[in-house]
């Protein structure tokens, strides 16, 4: 069952155009990330889905409905917001208990089903706290409370993890993936953070200027990125991108020695290659020639700056692996052969 | 099942009854604003007998009540008000910025004056206007402008202090502490670094410190009554049942409000963003 | 002197000065029998000015008639402020100008106003009255029951600008995502503007009736220019009262006690006032 469709929505703002004309089917109890830099237009979409934003063209569709023209509280979705927008003359409890009351519920009989949801959330000595003297993880639980609250068809994410530090970020983000399972209900989510994308997302949608660029499985989308853009935006430490020519079976950057490539392109091309497909090794005569520039440990790996002829590269070492490898070393380097991307001119894979 | 889809050109939004109220709410106020402006516009052009018809709205306009008015001395009680309002807002200014810079930056007297200054302007006139008459006989300053002058300063300072303090708390201290790490002094950095940052806002204030002046009535009745007769008090002059009369105070009652409505027009803006971004926090 | 004493000092002089030093010398005044017609026979009398004006009818009389005009009219300011503020919340194309054009009222000489009104509502000449009688209503706008809420109306159209000003300034710095995630969560407008609007905007209310309560008190141009207190003494407000004591009547030393007593309720509300701007200014 198709849970939210989007079909051919455009949003401009007087002649301004934020959004581009997008088609979007997102699957009934999935976690769809939509992912990509700012101004790409991915909050406006998450905006226009829960009815915060006017759609200038298309349609939306929750279920079978049509909800294009739908206020937001007609829509039963839910949204947690980046900075909470909990009511701030409201106890905790209060705040929860808000979307039902606005639909008239009383307070008495919905005691029981606040209490459940600050159980789940694990803030039930917070019910009686007024929001500023919260913690920013309390906050976000308590945001997180109000919209699972009435079990709406939607769940809608506006990074809601970026105003915490990055250790809490991490927690949080176990606990958001482990409620939607729980729940199974269907949940888009906006980041511009790569790595929160990979690994929430059932579905990954990266976007750009308006545009959606590709949508998959996030090991689709970082094994076979679409275009230059996808595969350097998915990926930390970024991907290497060579510019190159390939001619006869031989990829060549730099006017140097060229890399072997099965391939029946020829002529211009970028090459793309993952720091942890780049291997380097000290001595002998494998691959080409590099110098070490920089070399930054993050405890289990390394990750290598080097520079080969003139052109900047980043490796990632294993921290095992690193003897003979110092800044200002010499070191051989090849590359994996299975894994290297290749994208034409106007940047688009081959 | 599917939906069939129309490509729409425009997007219908739904009725909302609120919106359209709060448009014809705005009209009615406009209105309900223009309207006795527009009939004291209207009556000081009729005669004495158009007058007494108070719907008359097409007639030959009559200059006569605005040369009545004119020669009866109300300018000079207007000049009166001007110089009045202009050394009050001057001195208020210049003694007043000083004052909030140190009490913004450095917290002088604390809570006792912010709350002095908070008091001094709301203190009624009726408690300090007597002292200021008994002292005007004893310096024979009675029926003066100086009088008045002081009088106004009572409650002009304490608002453009208080509106300066605002500004002066928003105006980030990073800037004159570069300054002065720079090599100016702390007063020449007031001077050159801080002054310029919060002059729209002093602006603002001193025109409605000006205002302030401008307007009252209550010091000014009881402390120049008589030749120094600034214009409300003349205004007031003009309070008769007889309809002859009528024309003319129209006509006074439009000089006074004049040059106010062009003030107001070039502050409001300032002021909203003064009151919400710094002057009077909330 | 250190530099924070000598910017402070030319501006504590003049508070002295033009505040302080009456100020004290009005209590003085207060204690005296102090009247401008007599001015060499005065000495001191204790407190029997204040013993005087308590057991003074008419000054009891004159709390009433502020107390009733104050409360209606700042309630009128309010409720009417608030919706105009509201309005032109929403209004996206001609807000400035609107707003211009609204909070003229404001800056007119109240004298100037009140003569303005005198007229306009006057039984002969005034339009008002004229196009009501049109419509079959005579309603005499100052006589006897009525004058005094026909100085409330007036003061609110004088004053429901100044409301406007302040609360539109409120509105415009509460948080918008609150408001978002009202209408995610299912709430009407009205709901939203009962639970999320009011009481967001509480303090600026707080603060907004106190301000224009206390201007409101000082209420005197109005009544000058048209009732004198009257009919008999239904406008006779406080301020006019100590003026008629003091200025008409010559009793200054009667009249400073007046003035002290209303200074006492003053002061009072000073204190409720700058406790709420002081706890939302550390906060």
């Amino acid at each position: 069952m198709t849970a939210v469709r989007l079909k051919k929505v455009v949003k401009k703002y007087g002649d301004v155009g934020a959004v581009h004309g997008i088609d979007l089917e997102l699957q009934d109890g999935k976690f769809t990330v939509l992912v990509g830099p700012s101004g790409c237009g991915k909050t406006t979409t998450l905006r226009m889905i829960a009815g915060l934003e006017t759609v200038t063209d298309g349609h939306i569709f929750i279920g079978d409905l049509d909800v294009t023209d739908l206020e937001p509280k007609d829509r039963d979705v839910s949204m947690v917001f980046q900075n909470y927008a909990l009511y701030p003359h409201l106890t905790v409890a209060e705040n929860i208990a808000f979307p039902l009351m606005a639909r008239g519920a009383k307070r008495a009989d919905i005691q029981g089903r606040i209490d459940e949801v600050a159980a789940a959330l694990e803030i039930t000595p917070l019910l009686g706290r007024k929001p500023k003297e919260l913690s920013g993880g309390q906050q976000q639980r308590v945001a997180i409370g109000r919209a699972i609250i009435r079990q709406p068809k939607v769940f809608l994410f506006d990074e809601p993890l970026s105003n915490l530090d990055a250790k809490l970020r991490v927690e949080m983000r176990t606990e958001l993936l482990r409620l939607q399972r729980q729940l199974g209900t269907t949940a888009v989510y906006v980041t511009h953070d790569q790595e929160e994308a990979m690994t929430l997302s059932d579905v990954m949608v990266v976007m750009r200027d308006g545009v959606i660029c590709q949508q998959g499985r996030p090991v689709d989308v970082y094994e076979q990125p679409v275009d230059t853009f996808v595969a350097s935006f998915v990926g930390s430490p970024r991907m290497n991108l060579i510019k190159g020519v390939i001619d006869h079976g031989a990829f060549t950057f730099a006017g140097g020695v060229g890399i072997e490539i099965t391939t029946s392109h020829f002529g211009e091309t970028t090459l793309g290659v993952r720091p942890e497909d780049v291997i380097l090794s000290v001595g002998g005569d494998e691959g080409f020639a590099g110098v070490v520039e920089i070399i930054e440990l993050l405890g289990p790996r390394a990750i290598v700056t080097l520079k080969a002829r003139g052109t900047s590269l980043t490796a990632v070492v294993e921290a095992s692996g690193l003897s003979g490898i110092t800044e200002g070393a010499g070191v051989r380097v090849r590359f994996r052969e299975s894994k290297l991307h290749l994208f034409g001119v106007d940047g688009r894979r081959l | 099942m599917t939906t069939l889809v129309v490509p729409r050109a425009r997007r219908t939004k739904s009725f909302n009854p609120w919106g359209h109220a709060g448009s014809l709410l705005l009209v009615v106020a406009g209105l309900v604003v223009l309207l006795p402006f527009l009939w004291v516009l209207l009556g000081s052009f009729k005669t004495g007998s158009q007058l007494n018809d108070p719907t008359l709205i097409v007639f030959r306009p009559n200059l006569a009540n605005w040369r009545d008015v004119i020669s009866s001395g109300i300018l000079q009680a207007a000049g009166r008000s001007a110089l009045v309002g202009v050394i009050t807002v001057s001195i208020s200014i210049v003694v007043g910025s000083m004052g909030a810079y140190s009490i913004s930056r450095y917290k002088t007297g604390g809570s006792a004056t912010r709350f002095g200054i908070l008091a001094a302007q709301v203190l009624p006139p009726a408690v300090l206007v007597f002292p200021f008459l008994d002292m005007a006989f004893r310096l024979r300053l009675n029926d003066t402008l100086a009088a008045v002058v002081i009088a106004h300063l009572s409650f002009v300072m304490p608002v453009v202090t208080w509106f300066l303090i605002g500004f002066f708390d928003a105006a980030p201290k990073e800037i004159e502490e570069q300054a002065m790490v720079d090599g100016l002094s702390r007063f020449a950095a007031f001077r050159k670094v801080v002054l310029p940052q919060v002059a729209p806002g002093m602006g603002a204030s001193a025109i409605f410190g000006f205002v302030l002046s401008w307007n009252d009535l209550f010091y000014a009745l009881i402390l120049a009554p008589g030749n120094a007769a600034t214009l409300p008090v003349r205004i007031a002059g003009f309070n008769t049942f007889r309809g002859v009369e009528l024309g003319s105070m129209c006509a006074a009652i439009l000089v006074s409000i004049v040059p106010v409505l062009i003030a107001s027009f070039f502050i409001q803006r300032r002021l909203v963003r003064g009151i919400s971004g710094g002057a009077v926090k909330f | 002197m250190s530099f924070r004493a000598r910017m402070m000092a030319p501006l504590l002089a003049l508070f002295v000065g033009a505040v302080g030093y009456p100020l004290l010398y009005a209590f003085y005044l207060s204690l005296t029998s102090y009247r401008i017609t007599h001015r060499w026979d005065t000495h001191l009398v204790g407190l029997s000015q204040y013993n005087d004006v308590l057991h003074n009818s008419d000054y009891w009389s004159a709390l009433k008639v502020t107390g009733t005009f104050v409360f209606l009219a700042v309630t009128l300011e309010l409720c009417i402020g608030l919706m105009i503020a509201l309005a032109l919340q929403r209004q996206k194309r001609v807000r400035d100008f609107t707003r211009s054009f609204l909070l003229t009222p404001m800056f007119v000489t109240p004298i100037a106003v009140g003569l303005m009104f005198r007229f306009l509502l006057n039984q002969q000449l005034g339009a008002l009255p004229a196009v009501l009688g049109h419509l079959g209503i005579t309603y005499d706008f100052f006589g006897s029951g009525n004058a005094l809420y026909s100085i409330i109306l007036i003061d609110t159209w004088q004053w429901t600008p100044f409301m406007v000003l302040l609360l539109l300034a409120g509105l415009e710095g509460l948080p918008k995502q609150p408001f978002e995630a009202a209408r995610v969560d299912g709430a009407s407008a009205f709901y939203t503007f009962r639970r999320v609007t009011v009481p967001m905007l509480a303090p600026v209310l707080v603060v907004a009736i106190l301000i224009r309560s206390l201007d409101a008190m000082k209420v005197f141009e109005y009544v000058y220019a048209i009732t004198r207190g009257g009919p008999g003494i239904e406008t006779q407000t406080i301020q006019y009262f100590t003026y008629q004591t003091g200025i008409q009547f010559f009793r200054l030393g009667n009249a400073s006690a007046m003035s002290y007593l209303l200074l006492a309720i003053v002061l009072t509300i000073v204190v409720f006032l700058f406790r709420r701007i002081e706890r939302s200014r550390r906060s």
